[in-house]
């Protein structure tokens, strides 16, 4: 109970400690209008190339938008910590450090899965999309899984960030591959077979694989093994997370490296 | 001193390995995705101008991240007010900035170009080689003055950094860098009639496959020259400003 409160307390509080959008109006532009653009750019490049329907590239991307808060939020957990030169007394505390770091993954969550909400019914009312109501609670139940699983991804990416000095470098290059590796945007069939196999392990490949299952009405049944999948790769790259973290804490000790930058 | 200024920071901005990795790769995973969707749309005669479509991406985000982040590194670095205090107009030494950025993203044009050109073994056909490097130079030198125009506003903003996100896809679409503009809503016309980068990727575009380059070389060279004229007023304006409320390192 007592680290279940500190995941969740810690995780907020740092959240609001180290969320740099502090004003509404940048938070709307940067994390709501920027992905809703995002989408809107695939959509009509997917139209006017005619490689898939509308649903293909607003479902999919919508699920995609969340590793925008998950990969640069879990990024900026560890990073800022380190640049504000607080992760020294991060690292002093007494109780479990994995706890700590992966509490943090989950505002970033939350915050994914209302990027991916607020993108998916904005895009379907500006395109003309209609999703049956009885696939919303699918939808969103896939939107969450895939912005978990987005959020621990972008906390193994940060945990990069004890042992490398440019984390940005990581963060921004694994964006612009989820483009690409998740099957969002190039259906899977026009993709070489190594880049399929890669994205199998990336985030978002499997739940926006179910939110398209869901959205076109095939029911959670059809989209469950996706969803498993999903919260498969969530679960291995939290255990990853949490494994590159002791490893680099214990590392940058050793060398007493932590506040280098 | 515009040239040495310019010379000065694009040596900088070449040595920061954060800006040549985005330069050079991220424009390259987008050229991939581009060369697949163009392929499973059955348009590979097109591929050579999606390369060059994702390469300008490219040096859009180089300018628009780099014009961004200028202010805002001058501002943490505490450099800034010297650079404001210096007896010249700030134009003259804020638009050194912006063009090496443009200049930087070149970076991008080549890599995906050459990579094209590697992987993919995309012909490099222009129909217009010539004009392309007049219009790809006219590009670039009008993609930094429209950052100066940028650059301007982000004096007085504290997170200008967060507002270069949001305007990253809209200029890509918007644009036609990718997407023809033809394939958008109407209302975004005129939108795309007054942005350079409209006109830039419009110039680029014709060098590749033929149509009138010189016409949209002009017009993207006048809508430049309006962004330095409007950048600059609006440069002395914002310093002046930031001056008088002593807000120019904490805006």
């Amino acid at each position: 109970m007592k680290t279940l409160r500190l995941m969740t307390v810690g995780g907020v509080l740092a959240y609001r400690a180290l969320f740099n959008w502090t004003r509404p109006a940048i938070f709307v532009g940067t994390l709501l209008v920027g992905p809703l653009f995002q989408l809107l750019f695939f959509a009509y490049l997917g139209r006017q190339l005619q490689v898939a329907d509308d649903r293909f590239y607003i479902v999919g991307n919508a699920v995609l938008t969340a590793t925008l808060a998950g990969v640069f939020g879990g990024t900026l957990a560890v990073g800022n910590e380190r640049r504000y030169g607080t992760l020294g007394h991060v690292l002093l505390s007494p109780r479990s450090r994995t706890a700590v770091f992966l509490g943090r993954a989950l505002p970033y969550a939350g915050n994914g899965l209302l990027i991916a909400v607020v993108t998916l019914s904005v895009s379907a009312a500006l395109l003309g999309l209609r999703l049956p109501a009885a696939a919303i609670p699918g939808l969103l139940l896939a939107m969450a899984v895939g912005s978990l699983a987005c959020a621990f991804f972008g906390l193994t990416l940060g945990a990069l960030g004890l042992r490398f000095r440019d984390v940005w470098v990581i963060s921004n290059v694994a964006v612009a591959l989820l483009l690409l590796l998740t099957g969002v945007n190039v259906p899977s069939a026009a993709l070489p077979g190594w880049m399929v196999d890669v994205g199998r392990f990336l985030p978002v490949t499997h739940a926006a694989s179910a939110a398209r299952d869901l959205a076109a009405g095939r029911g959670l049944a059809a989209a469950a093994p996706a969803l498993g999948w999903e919260a498969l790769v969530g679960l291995g790259y939290a255990i990853l997370a949490a494994v590159l973290l002791k490893v680099f804490e214990t590392e940058s000790r050793r060398t007493a490296s932590l506040e280098t930058i | 001193m515009l040239a040495l200024g310019t010379l000065a920071h694009v040596k900088q901005m070449s040595r920061s390995p954060f800006e040549v990795t985005i330069a050079l790769v991220v424009p390259i995973v987008q050229a991939t995705l581009a060369v697949y969707l163009f392929r499973a749309g059955h348009e590979q005669h097109r591929l050579l101008q999606a390369a060059v479509g994702a390469g300008l991406m490219g040096v859009w985000s180089s300018v628009l991240f780099g014009s961004g982040g200028a202010i805002q590194n001058q501002r943490w670095q505490g450099t800034l007010e010297m650079i404001m205090l210096a007896p010249r107009r700030p134009v003259l030494v804020i638009l050194p900035i912006t063009v090496a950025t443009g200049l930087t993203g070149t970076y991008a044009l080549l890599a995906t170009l050459a990579w094209g050109r590697i992987l993919y073994g995309i012909r490099l056909d222009f129909v217009h080689p010539f004009a392309f490097v007049v219009a790809a130079v006219v590009c670039i030198v009008a993609l930094g003055m429209f950052g100066l125009l940028l650059a301007s506003t982000f004096v007085l903003m504290r997170n200008a950094n967060a507002l270069t996100n949001t305007l990253e896809y809209p200029i890509w679409l918007v644009s036609g860098m990718l997407v023809p503009i033809t394939a958008l809503p109407a209302w975004t016309g005129p939108i795309a009639a007054v942005l350079p980068t409209t006109w830039g990727a419009r110039a680029l575009r014709e060098a590749t496959t033929g149509g009138p380059v010189w016409p949209s070389v002009a017009v993207c060279l006048g809508i430049s020259v309006l962004c330095l004229v409007f950048g600059s007023i609006s440069l002395t304006y914002v310093e002046r400003r930031a001056r008088a409320a002593a807000t120019l390192a904490l805006a």
